[in-house]
């Protein structure tokens, strides 16, 4: 029994380091990237990953009861959430920002934007061939 | 000896989720545009999430799980309420701006783009 314990003990305490490695790279990336855009990705991880890490950890730790089946809607919850917030703030950005083509590409329509990949897949397939 | 050993380990984890909650605070306070802040935020609802699930299990109240479910819906509708506020902002003052145009929903349809 007192085994068990150990076990759980230290399961628990990986998953919750993990979280906290997964937290911490969020803010890492959020700093260092440079626009909004880049810095969702690193903020919508730890909306997902980090949590779930964190609170799998805290249901080792509490066992089986009705604490942790809450402590799993928690994380189910933030599975469904966490990619319809990212969605809405990109669209504010993209709704907000006068000059957004100086920091990234924009295409008017889907029309230009497979007209330009197509251009590029030829442009490889002539290289290659004249190699 | 394990409540000992418990309670240090969520002591511990608490203090370092606590000073990650200050830096995201100071990304929410230099954020250039509103978009960067709403995404500060974001990330320090779901660390006091976290913070507020280790204390559940630290005073052995079950009921505060509930709190933090509850805090991670309204943190969710939150930010979309503010996304959908600003968007309504941004589209009135430009409409207000270019008022000379007899047309009124031309906003939208430039603002997917």
């Amino acid at each position: 029994m007192e085994l068990f314990e150990w076990i759980r003990l230290i399961v628990g305490g990986i998953f919750i380091l993990c979280g906290l490695v997964v937290f911490f790279t969020e803010l890492f990336g959020v700093f260092r990237f440079r626009y909004v855009l880049n810095r969702m990705h690193a903020a919508a991880m730890g909306d997902t990953l980090g949590i779930s890490c964190c609170l799998i950890g805290l249901i080792i730790f509490s066992g089986i009861n009705f604490t942790s089946l809450k402590l799993l809607l928690i994380v189910i919850f933030l599975w469904f959430a966490s990619p319809v917030s990212s969605h809405v703030l990109a669209r504010l950005e993209v709704a907000t920002n006068e000059n957004l083509s100086s920091e990234c590409s924009v295409y008017e329509d889907l029309e230009t934007l497979q007209a330009d990949m197509a251009a590029d897949e030829h442009d490889a397939d002539g290289k290659g061939g004249a190699l | 000896m394990f409540t000992a050993i418990y309670h240090y380990l969520y002591l511990t984890v608490l203090i370092i989720l606590a000073a990650m909650l200050f830096v995201c605070l100071l990304r929410a306070v230099k954020g250039p545009r509103v978009a960067d802040r709403l995404v500060a935020v974001n990330m320090m609802g779901t660390i006091v999430m976290v913070m507020i699930g280790i204390l559940a299990l630290m005073l052995n109240e079950g009921y505060l799980v509930d709190v933090s479910l509850v805090y991670a819906m309204i943190s969710f509708l939150a930010v979309v309420i503010l996304s959908k506020v600003y968007i309504g902002i941004y589209e009135e003052n430009r409409h207000k701006a270019d008022a000379s145009g007899p047309e009124e929903k031309g906003g939208m349809s430039d603002g997917t783009v």
